[in-house]
């Protein structure tokens, strides 16, 4: 046999062997590329993983629940940026509540930059931020006389409706405090507050393969040669064939 | 290796959680006070459940919040909004002054790519923009490569602006 024959059935026999090995790998990066490309559309970024294992593989510490703010009918637990309010999931990558009041109309939660206000069936009213407060950081979040009241470093102040705001006075203000939470409290929120990783950054790092730690980016490297190795051999290949057919 | 790996993830959580504050190009009171001088008190826009599903069907998802804060002074109302580029937020202002867009401002960026829809070149194709009556745009709106989900967002978010300056004068 020719050189040129035996380069060919080399290639030939490689080409299968590393298109079969690679196979599993190639369409899971086809899968995964594809529905990372769709992530908005299908609202992955909004989508949690929450699982204790997961975040101890990102390193990320679970923070289990030692407190609750109650305020009339209402209760309040945080834990591993995520909020139970009234028994019910309020979000993620929430922060840590300072405190939380109850109005006449609205249940108010207090972080030291942010209030979030929401109706009295959980649906979130509105979500104000630094600008739109009177004062930053809030130390205290309190209500006087159906008005709620924030306690800043540059004063108290106080509001109805949480859009105009006046210097509060410093007695008669009911402040939300912390309450210990039972050991039994504890274990069961610990485990409805898990820490979350969304959908997306998982697939995406599955598919970088830095999921699987510093050496998982250059076993996708590897793959990827071995994208160019097959396409380039198939080219051959089909050139070759090509050529012997016409001259038969 | 599991320790290097859990570092390592632990590295890029820290990386996403600190890109999550963004890039302030400008403080919303700072815009407030450039668009009016003396920044009137804020109002308030209730979403209504009709107001809500038109909303809705401009962002593609329900609003976040049942009442919407604004600024207005004469024919000119702003709003500052805020929408998912990507995997974070963009804060946006919009002035709109008797239906059309006057002009549009990215205020916070909080996304590592993209940042291109903050410059005036982009910014521009806002300007006198209106709703037509499908509830989109007047016009097209160039996209910029690689920034195609923060184009939309603040497409999105111009629509919205639009629909409720009409909706609060009601």
């Amino acid at each position: 046999m020719s050189p040129r024959v035996l380069l060919l059935l080399f290639l030939r026999r490689w080409h299968m062997r590393i298109g079969l090995a690679a196979v599993v790998f190639f369409l899971f990066l086809a899968i995964t590329g594809v529905v990372l490309n769709h992530s908005a559309e299908l609202g992955l970024d909004t989508r949690y993983v929450h699982a204790a294992w997961l975040a101890r593989w990102y390193g990320i510490p679970a923070e289990a629940p030692r407190h609750a703010f109650r305020s009339g009918r209402h209760d309040l637990i945080a834990a591993n940026g995520r909020w139970m309010l009234d028994g019910r999931l309020s979000g993620e990558r929430l922060p840590q509540p300072l405190g939380l009041v109850e109005l006449p109309d609205m249940v108010v939660v207090a972080s030291s930059a942010s209030l979030y206000l929401y109706g009295k069936d959980g649906a979130l009213i509105d979500h104000l931020e630094r600008n739109a407060l009177p004062a930053v950081p809030v130390q205290a979040i309190g209500a006087e006389e159906r008005r709620l009241v924030l306690k800043t470093a540059s004063g108290s102040f106080q509001t109805r409706d949480a859009l105009s705001w006046k210097s509060a006075p410093r007695n008669g203000v009911a402040w939300s405090s912390p309450v210990d939470l039972s050991a039994s409290d504890r274990q069961r929120y610990a485990l409805l507050l898990e820490p979350g990783i969304s959908v997306q950054r998982i697939l995406l790092d599955v598919h970088s393969g830095r999921f699987a730690g510093r050496y998982g980016p250059l076993v996708m490297d590897l793959i990827a040669i071995l994208i160019a190795v097959l396409s380039l051999s198939g080219v051959w290949l089909f050139f070759k064939r090509k050529h012997r057919r016409e001259r038969h | 290796m599991i320790l290097a790996v859990r570092r390592l993830l632990a590295a890029l959580t820290v990386m996403l959680a600190a890109a999550a504050y963004g890039e302030v190009y400008q403080e919303p009171s700072a815009f407030l006070a450039e668009v009016f001088g003396k920044t009137p008190p804020p109002k308030v826009l209730w979403l209504t459940k009709d107001l809500q599903a038109e909303a809705a069907a401009i962002l593609g998802h329900p609003p976040v919040q049942l009442r919407q804060r604004y600024w207005s002074e004469g024919v000119k109302s702003v709003w500052i909004l805020e929408e998912t580029g990507k995997e974070e937020p963009i804060t946006a202002g919009f002035v709109v002054a008797e239906g059309r867009i006057d002009h549009a401002r990215v205020l916070v960026y909080r996304e590592s790519r993209g940042q291109e829809v903050r410059e005036a070149a982009f910014l521009k194709q806002f300007r006198n923009a209106k709703l037509a009556k499908d509830g989109a745009l007047d016009r097209d709106i160039d996209g910029i490569v690689g920034a195609t989900l923060s184009v939309g967002a603040m497409e999105r978010m111009a629509r919205l602006a639009l629909f409720f300056d009409r909706a609060s004068r009601r």
